[in-house]
């Protein structure tokens, strides 16, 4: 059964007259749990193919599935509530709202969601700032924070809601590689726990590593597609 | 409704946080709704309290609250005149029908007959006023009467007398010297200037006691009408039922003298118009001297006009010599003396240029010494109460018309004493005017030929009955005689005759009847209830139509004319400097905006790839931008009561010119604080604040959650 299904879609840019193809023809089942990597080189449609998964931005031909939902159905309003409630979001620059601290910024779409207590908000959120480790700067502004803080609380506000499905395009490109190998160890556990899928674009091999699963993508089209884990467990150990 | 109120919540939350986030633009923005709602506030709080204080003097002092006049009428009712002089109106020929009906509209109180024009009015002068009192003494003289003490003032009126002549002939000689011997009227000029000659002889004056009345006829006759040339001024005037329009306009007061009574013909004379034309020069020039330095807190020392003044008054120290007689000028001289501290044989003109060299410590004690010591001695105004005048104007007839009326009093309205837009009116009985206005039905006409008929036989009587009020019948008649000869030709009838004819109809009194049954130019209605103004304006719209009388309503703004569009104009000026400084806000509100949410448009975006609907971040804009709209416009509302409030505790808006005097209905503006004026601009700036939000919010709204994705840096 899987949670993200793209069938046949292609997404052409208009670049002034010239048309642009990002992707080209390109099909993609993710089941549910998995931590799938995409890779490929610049420009290769890494970002386009997850705005489309994301739904922020539509295909200009196929179709995409996301939770049982053909999103070309939707209307602007319920392709919204989707995100809102299907979908977490982590970005490559974290994308915090400056004026709100770190707890408000992370309980931010579960006031949007609505219909909890502010009880129930505040051990939500603060259970989540605990597990990314970032418990301590609940009241700090995101300024006041590192590059590897800002991610973190991306993190638990992707997370909060309890999304089905998290995308993050190169969450850790503005990281350096030990705080990076950090955020891949939290979003991994995450996956563990939680069984929550995650689809991330990156160019690092050793985030790749860490994937379940890895896209390549080439000039808009799936290049190879290789399950880690069944090789790891055939490779043996 | 919980995940509304939880939406709203962070909404609120972030929207003022962004405020506070860039306070210079938050300020700048917050100081612009702040003098935005300033402006709205005291401004139209001072237009709303001139509009307070117009409605008090239009219709307490001539408006009432409807004014009616002929509806073919070839110009428009302007009550304090226009600028092409006095309102061209067609007649109402028989204001008792007009009251008939409109006295039946429902909430009309009062109907008030009213015909307002200007006229001309022989002020008499100083000329005069000797002549007068040389006449009382050769009266008495000629009845027999005699003693020192009699002898003594009439040598000191003859000398007086004598003095003016000589100086009216000084002055002729002057003007012979420029005019043209050959024109048109040398004749008359000639025979002028002999008349004079003659008065200026010794012999003239040593003859004088063998024929008094002669002698004074003579200078009546011949010499007076010299100096009597200029000496006319122009009375603005309503004609009215005077008992009527007192009940009408509560401002109306008689200040001296007291009201026509009911039915009689007279002239309330209007107060400040005699202070403008009427009074003596010097008296006028420290009464503005005063004004200026208690209530403009202006200084002789360092005020030009002030200094002007000071300098005029010195040189008019000859208009007060003239009016004194040597009894007279000597008793002034010896009660001045102790006054100024002045040496025992300063002669009056010096003592007198002591009195008027003022300066800012003297002013004050000279002012009170000239009112208590100088101004009983004099006569200050030209036309004072008791005194019966002349008033002349063209009539419809095309002919000069005259009446001779007593001034019973002077008026003024109270609260706008000072203004000369209400104050230059004065008010004379409906009969007079209408003799004045001269405009005859073909009814009437036949009514006054017949009443002329009798009259004409009364006052022959009148002339015999004075002879014998002079004690000495047959000298009297000698004396009309002989003035028969020398009046040959003369226009101007006996002012002996005139005042008898004047004597007797001002003694004739006019029933209500009378008043009312005849012209008039316009009609004032006064109501109950000046609240159903409107309504009542339709009724009586209605009333006029259906009984044919064919006149024209306007209310009492319109027909206070110019002056009623004072208002209007006012508000028309607020309301465009309101709507160029909103349009300029609005600009640049909008700039500030449209900047503020380019600068957001990734997070604008990361909120919506977050699930964040487009209404919500709409809302967050123009929630930003109504915080700014309110809580500066409730500080700017509240700095502009404090504004207005300051206003009234420093002493109000002086009215430092007539207009404002007449507008604001007293000497200062107390603006009064409106709820309406305070919401009115909070609605203002929050609908401007919003307005300029409107295309910001647009371009947040069309952000797309894609440009979350967006990597800058
Ligand atoms: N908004 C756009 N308008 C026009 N062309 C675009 C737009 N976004 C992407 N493209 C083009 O589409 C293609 C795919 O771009 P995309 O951003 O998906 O690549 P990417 O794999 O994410 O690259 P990178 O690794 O550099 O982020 C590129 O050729 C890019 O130039
Ligand atoms: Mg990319």
């Amino acid at each position: 059964m899987s949670i993200v299904s793209v069938e046949h879609v292609s997404k052409d840019y208009m670049l002034g007259k010239t048309v642009v193809p990002a992707l080209r023809d390109v099909s993609l089942a993710v089941g549910k749990g998995e931590f799938l990597s995409i890779a490929g080189p610049s420009g290769s449609g890494k970002t386009t193919l997850l705005n489309l998964v994301g739904c922020v931005d539509t295909p200009t031909a196929g179709r995409v599935i996301v939770a049982g939902q053909d999103t070309a159905r939707l209307s602007e309003r319920a392709l919204t509530e989707l995100r809102l409630r299907t979908i977490g979001f982590i970005f490559q620059s974290f994308n915090l709202v400056s004026v709100l601290s770190v707890f408000q910024n992370v309980e931010f779409p579960l006031l949007l969601q609505g219909g909890q207590t502010r009880k129930e908000r505040a051990e939500r959120v603060l259970a989540l700032l605990d597990a990314v480790g970032i418990a301590e700067h609940a009241r700090h502004r995101p300024s006041e924070l590192s590059g590897g803080q800002r991610q973190r609380v991306a993190i638990a506000r992707a997370l909060v809601t309890r999304p089905a499905l998290v995308l993050a395009d190169e969450p850790t490109a503005n990281l350096d590689s030990e705080t990076g190998g950090n955020i891949i160890d939290l979003m991994k556990e995450m996956n563990r726990r939680d069984g929550t899928t995650f689809i991330f674009s990156t160019h690092d091999p050793k985030v790749m590593a860490h994937a379940s699963a890895l896209v390549r993508i080439e000039d808009g089209r799936i290049a190879s597609r290789e399950d880690l884990d069944a090789a790891r467990l055939a490779g043996g150990r | 409704m919980a995940p509304r109120r939880d939406a709203a919540r962070v909404l609120l939350r972030i929207a003022f946080r962004n405020l506070l986030a860039s306070p210079v633009r938050t300020g700048i923005l917050g100081a612009i709704v702040l003098v935005g709602a300033l402006i709205v506030v005291v401004g139209s709080s001072v237009l709303d309290s001139i509009d307070r204080g117009m409605r008090t003097s239009i219709q307490g002092s001539l408006g009432g609250h409807l004014q009616v006049y002929e509806a073919r009428s070839e110009g428009a009712l302007e009550l304090y005149g226009g600028l092409r002089g006095e309102s061209l109106l067609e007649p109402i020929e028989d204001f008792s029908k007009v009251k008939a009906v409109l006295e039946q509209v429902p909430n009309v109180k009062q109907v008030v007959p009213m015909g307002i024009d200007q006229a001309m009015v022989a002020t008499g002068n100083a000329f005069d006023l000797a002549l007068e009192r040389l006449r009382g003494d050769v009266r008495r003289l000629e009845a027999g009467e005699d003693g020192p003490e009699l002898r003594r003032d009439y040598a000191a009126h003859a000398a007086h007398v004598r003095r003016m002549v000589q100086l009216l002939r000084d002055e002729i000689a002057q003007a012979r010297e420029i005019s043209d011997p050959e024109g048109r009227e040398a004749a008359e000029r000639k025979s002028e200037w002999e008349a004079l000659q003659r008065a200026a002889t010794d012999a003239f004056w040593r003859d004088l006691d063998r024929d008094r009345y002669g002698s004074l006829e003579f200078l009546e006759n011949r010499v007076a009408p010299l100096a009597m040339d200029t000496a006319f001024t122009f009375l603005r005037y309503v004609g009215t039922d005077v008992d009527a329009f007192f009940r009408a306009f509560p401002l109306a007061e008689v200040v001296k003298g007291e009201r026509i009574p009911t039915g009689q013909r007279g002239v309330l004379v209007g107060k400040q118009y005699a202070e403008e034309w009427l009074k003596l020069k010097n008296a006028r020039r420290l009464d503005q001297i005063k004004d200026a330095r208690d209530r403009r807190g202006k200084r002789i020392a360092d005020d030009e006009e002030l200094q002007r003044w000071v300098r005029e008054n010195r040189a008019g120290i000859r208009e007060i010599l003239l009016q004194l007689d040597p009894i007279r000028a000597d008793a002034l001289a010896q009660e001045l003396r102790p006054a100024l501290g002045a040496p025992a044989a300063e002669p009056l003109e010096a003592l007198l240029g002591r009195l008027f060299a003022a300066t800012d410590e003297s002013f004050d004690g000279q002012y009170r010494i000239f009112y208590d010591v100088v101004a009983p001695k004099l006569r200050l105004y030209q036309i004072d109460v008791g005194d019966t005048i002349t008033i002349k104007a063209p009539s419809k007839s095309g002919y000069f018309s005259s009446v001779n009326v007593k001034v019973y009093g002077f008026l003024q309205f109270k609260g706008i004493e000072r203004s000369g837009i209400a104050g230059m009116m004065s008010v004379l009985d409906l009969m007079s005017f209408r003799d004045l206005y001269g405009y005859l039905t073909a009814e009437k006409a036949a009514e006054i030929r017949a009443l002329q008929k009798s009259m004409g036989a009364r006052e022959i009587d009148r002339e015999r009955a004075e002879a014998e009020l002079f004690g000495a019948a047959d000298g009297a008649l000698v004396g009309e005689a002989r003035v028969a000869e020398i009046d040959e030709g003369a226009l101007v009838k006996r002012r002996e005759e005139e005042r008898a004819s004047a004597a007797d109809l001002a003694a004739h009194v006019y029933s209500q009847e009378e008043l009312e049954h005849g012209v008039a130019l316009n009609a004032a209605l006064i109501l109950d209830d000046p609240r159903l103004l409107r309504r009542t304006e339709g009724d009586v719209r209605k009333a006029i139509a259906d009984a044919g009388l064919g006149l024209k309503v306007v209310d009492w703004q319109e027909a206070a004319g110019l002056v009623g569009q004072f208002v209007t104009l006012l508000r028309v000026v607020l309301f465009t400097a309101v709507v160029i400084f909103f349009a300029i806000a609005l600009v640049i509100i909008n700039n500030a905006m449209v900047m503020a949410t380019l600068q957001r448009v990734k997070e604008i975006g990361t909120m919506r790839a977050i699930g964040t609907q487009r209404r919500f971040v709409v809302t967050m804009l123009l929630v930003e931008i109504a915080t700014v709209g309110l809580v500066f416009g409730l500080a700017g509302a509240a700095l502009g009561a404090g504004v207005v409030w300051g206003i009234r505790v420093a002493g109000g808006i002086p009215a430092v010119t007539d207009l404002l005097y007449f507008v604001f209905s007293g000497p200062a503006l107390f603006p009064r604080l409106g709820a309406l004026a305070v919401g009115g601009s909070l609605a203002v700036v929050l609908l401007v604040a919003i307005l300029s939000a409107l295309y910001p919010a647009l371009i947040a709204m069309r952000v797309t959650p894609v440009e979350a994705m967006a990597t800058e840096d």
